[in-house]
């Protein structure tokens, strides 16, 4: 049974400083066992400028077992699957602690977009062209920071505002954005595919 | 060697007396129980606890250590004191605690009357609901509880670590067990089960009896993990590999050998290059001379050439309605080479399975032996002692087992298989002459024992038997030595010269495969309560244990371990048959 008076005090502590850190924590949906988390890009990085939603579940044993964490924003990184968003990182696996929260993990996985770690790769390709071509790869991960990681920045009208202006019917694009969970170019494709 | 035994018989008989002469007044030794004191021991689920703190006591007494930290280290050095004691005078001993997660700290004190945060459930609770591990790391028993319990289901029990980020102390075993065992006792009990059975699972000298279904022993050997050993439920085993006793077959000889011989792949192999499933009834049809048109039983003609079916009408240009092709030289190479290595293969699987079988028409000279036996006795000769007839019998058992598994070893040593790299064919040849040379003077004496212990002597006047005790006893030495002889022979000249290949077989025993004697425990209900009990006071628990500390290691305390020894079936002679015999006795 997941501890849900640790993960309400969580929640309140991260919240609080928000402003400072920049990340957050919101549940998703009625409990507590699946939350979203918001990290902003590190500075002077690929990803700087960009906002990067998390999605977390918690499972039954939490805080004794680690949080699930996955990148719900598309990210190029080596240690981030650039097709799931799964994360490679150890203090979500073996080295997990219960002395740690939600915040402090959200915070090392900030900090591993500032140091990726290559030889120990999620993504082969990406962890590849890290190592062999880095001015690719930082344009290549600063393109998708661009591209993924802004425009689920923007609010929803904004979106709607955008799509309409492509000409697409507003109550069909509203409906195609929910379905999607708010992301533009999904929006987009769907609307474009018919 | 026929000349060798008839010439030299008196020599053999006069010093043959001298060394036999020890057992023949002793009818007990029949059992032909090893002369020195066995280095394997048994380990059963009782003495389990006592052998493992016998290495646990080595570390307690050196670094004077509580048990909790000394097991730590033991589990992290998997259970090699050597190692462990290596590690300690080259790097010292703080790194040597350092890492295996073992931190000291003098001051277990908590402050009972104060609350203490717990960072964990972020509450606030009492002094007296935490706990403070030996890392300096306070939290709520609640937490540690939790803690524990997801650990032990995750099968990590020999390795708790504190639960504070990067802290890489390994929780005290006490602590754990007396916090789990208050809310689930029977996790309590697998963490203990887990901690006692790393002792074996962990340990490179220790390892289960392969027996099925299990008898619940384990088996530890002191120095050479290439031995065969028999378990005290009676299986005879491979140390190394855990397969029968397989010497002088290397393991991977052995395994392969009985892949071989389960998949009787040569024989399919056989069968795909001489004949073609009939397109009809699919049986494989051999052809058996004549043209290239084939009828099967079932009346089906078809194509030998490209199995396809055929009318019956042929001329001897053409088959009627049908016309394919060519004649295939590779395939003509190929079938070749498939009956050499099927009539390689079957030569040695012969010989080893003839001397199988012997085995099995022999055993059961165990009966009409001891009937002779009885014979003689009430015959009321001069002769009283007839234990050199047990005793040749059981040579001849001893010697049938080396001969039947030396002729899978001749099969690889001396086949494409695993040397092919690593000899010249000189080479090859000359090896293959040498052991064979051995091999058949083995058997040769092991047929001629044979003989002579099947002969009815019960019936013969006393003069006859004398003369066949003589014999009987003169066979068995030689087959002994040339047993010995023959191991010797493939450990330095066959194997020995190999630069790749490694492969260690298990030394010859003469007295046949060793018995693991149980291992001696001073059993005493008591040590284990206090031992189990959740107990803080760690001075007294040591205490205790010492005074209970089980007898050193080799020394054999028969009154000790007698009363948990399990019934024997009744037997006077060590058969040492492969299983696969004595399944069918």
């Amino acid at each position: 049974m997941v501890d849900f008076a640790r993960v309400q005090k969580e929640l309140q502590e991260c919240n609080k400083d928000n402003d400072v850190s920049g990340i957050s924590i919101k549940p998703k949906g009625d409990n507590l066992t699946h939350l979203a988390g918001t990290i902003p890009g590190p500075l002077a990085t690929p990803y700087e400028g960009g906002t990067f939603n998390i999605d977390i579940i918690l499972p039954d044993g939490y805080p004794f077992e680690p949080p699930r964490m996955q990148f719900a924003t598309k990210v190029w990184h080596p240690n981030i699957s650039s097709q799931s968003g799964a994360i490679c990182l150890d203090i979500l696996k073996d080295q997990w602690s219960p002395a740690l929260t939600l915040k402090t993990a959200l915070l090392s996985v900030q900090a591993l977009l500032s140091a990726p770690e290559p030889d120990d790769p999620q993504d082969a390709v990406v962890a590849q062209q890290y190592l062999r071509d880095y001015q690719t790869f930082a344009a290549t991960a600063r393109y998708w920071t661009e591209t993924f990681a802004r425009t689920s920045a923007l609010g929803v009208e904004e979106k709607v505002q955008k799509l309409v202006e492509m000409g697409f019917p507003e109550a069909l694009v509203r409906s195609t954005l929910e379905s999607v969970g708010g992301d533009e170019n999904m929006a987009l494709e769907k609307l474009c595919s018919g | 060697m026929e000349d060798c035994t008839s010439s030299s018989e008196q020599d053999y008989y006069c010093s043959d007396q001298d060394s036999l002469d020890g057992i023949d007044n002793d009818e007990s030794r029949v059992q032909w129980v090893p002369p020195k004191a066995s280095s394997c021991k048994v380990i059963t689920k009782e003495s389990l606890l006592a052998a493992q703190r016998e290495d646990l006591r080595r570390v307690m007494d050196l670094l004077s250590l509580r048990e909790h930290h000394a097991r730590t280290l033991l589990i992290h050095y998997r259970w090699d004191v050597e190692k462990l004691f290596a590690v300690l005078v080259e790097k010292g001993r703080d790194c040597l605690f350092a890492g295996a997660g073992v931190t000291l700290v003098g001051n277990h004190d908590l402050p009972s009357s104060s609350t203490i945060m717990c960072n964990i459930c972020i509450e606030d609770v009492p002094g007296t609901e935490a706990t403070k591990m030996d890392c300096g790391h306070d939290f709520c028993n609640n937490c540690w509880t939790e803690h524990f319990i997801v650990k032990i289901n995750e099968g990590q029990s020999k390795r708790i670590r504190c639960m504070a980020h990067k802290c890489n102390a390994i929780c005290d075993e006490a602590i754990v067990r007396n916090l789990v065992s208050k809310r689930h006792p029977d996790l309590a009990e697998k963490f203990d089960r887990f901690l006692l059975e790393s002792y074996i699972e962990d340990n490179k000298m220790v390892k289960w009896c392969p027996s099925a279904p299990h008898c619940g022993n384990a088996i530890r050997v002191e120095d050479d993990e290439f031995c065969e050993v028999e378990c005290s439920c009676g299986l005879q085993f491979c140390f190394s590999c855990l397969a029968e006793a397989h010497s002088p077959c290397s393991c991977l000889m052995w395994e392969l050998w009985t892949k071989k011989c389960h998949d009787e792949s040569e024989t399919v192999n056989w069968i795909t290059v001489h004949t073609k499933s009939c397109p009809k009834c699919h049986k494989p049809v051999e052809k058996n001379g004549g043209c290239n048109l084939v009828s099967c039983i079932c009346g089906q003609a078809f194509c030998w050439l490209c199995g396809g079916a055929t009318g019956r009408d042929h001329t001897w240009s053409r088959i009627n309605g049908h016309s394919c092709g060519r004649y295939k030289e590779d395939r003509e190479k190929k079938a070749e080479r498939a009956k050499r290595d099927l009539y390689r293969y079957m030569h040695y699987h012969n010989r080893y399975k003839a001397h199988t079988d012997s085995f099995k028409l022999e055993s059961n000279l165990k009966e009409t032996i001891r009937e002779k036996v009885s014979n003689l006795e009430r015959n009321e000769l001069r002769l009283k002692d007839f234990s050199w007839v047990t005793n040749g019998l059981y040579r001849l058992f001893r010697s049938r087992r080396v001969l039947s598994y030396s002729y899978p070893f001749a099969y690889y040593m001396f086949g494409d298989d695993l040397f092919m790299d690593e000899m010249t064919k000189e080479e090859r040849e000359i090896k293959q002459h040498l052991f064979e040379d051995q091999q058949q003077q083995l058997e040769a004496n092991v047929e001629k024992l044979s003989k002579y212990i099947e002969e009815p002597f019960d019936q013969f006047g006393e003069s006859k038997v004398m003369e066949i005790r003589m014999v009987v006893i003169n066979l068995s030495v030689i087959t002994d030595n040339l047993c010995k002889k023959m191991y010797e022979c493939i450990e330095n000249d066959l194997l020995g010269s190999l630069q790749f290949g490694i492969h260690s077989i298990a030394p010859y025993q003469s007295k046949g495969i060793e018995k693991a004697t149980e291992l001696s425990v001073c059993w005493n209900p008591k040590v284990t309560n206090t031992e189990k009990c959740p107990t803080r006071d760690y001075h007294t628990n040591g205490i205790t244990k010492e005074s209970n500390r089980p007898s050193g290691s080799g020394s054999l305390d028969e009154s000790g371990c007698s009363s948990r020894k399990r019934p024997r079936k009744e037997s006077t002679i060590d058969l040492n048959l492969p299983a696969e015999v004595i399944d069918r006795n």
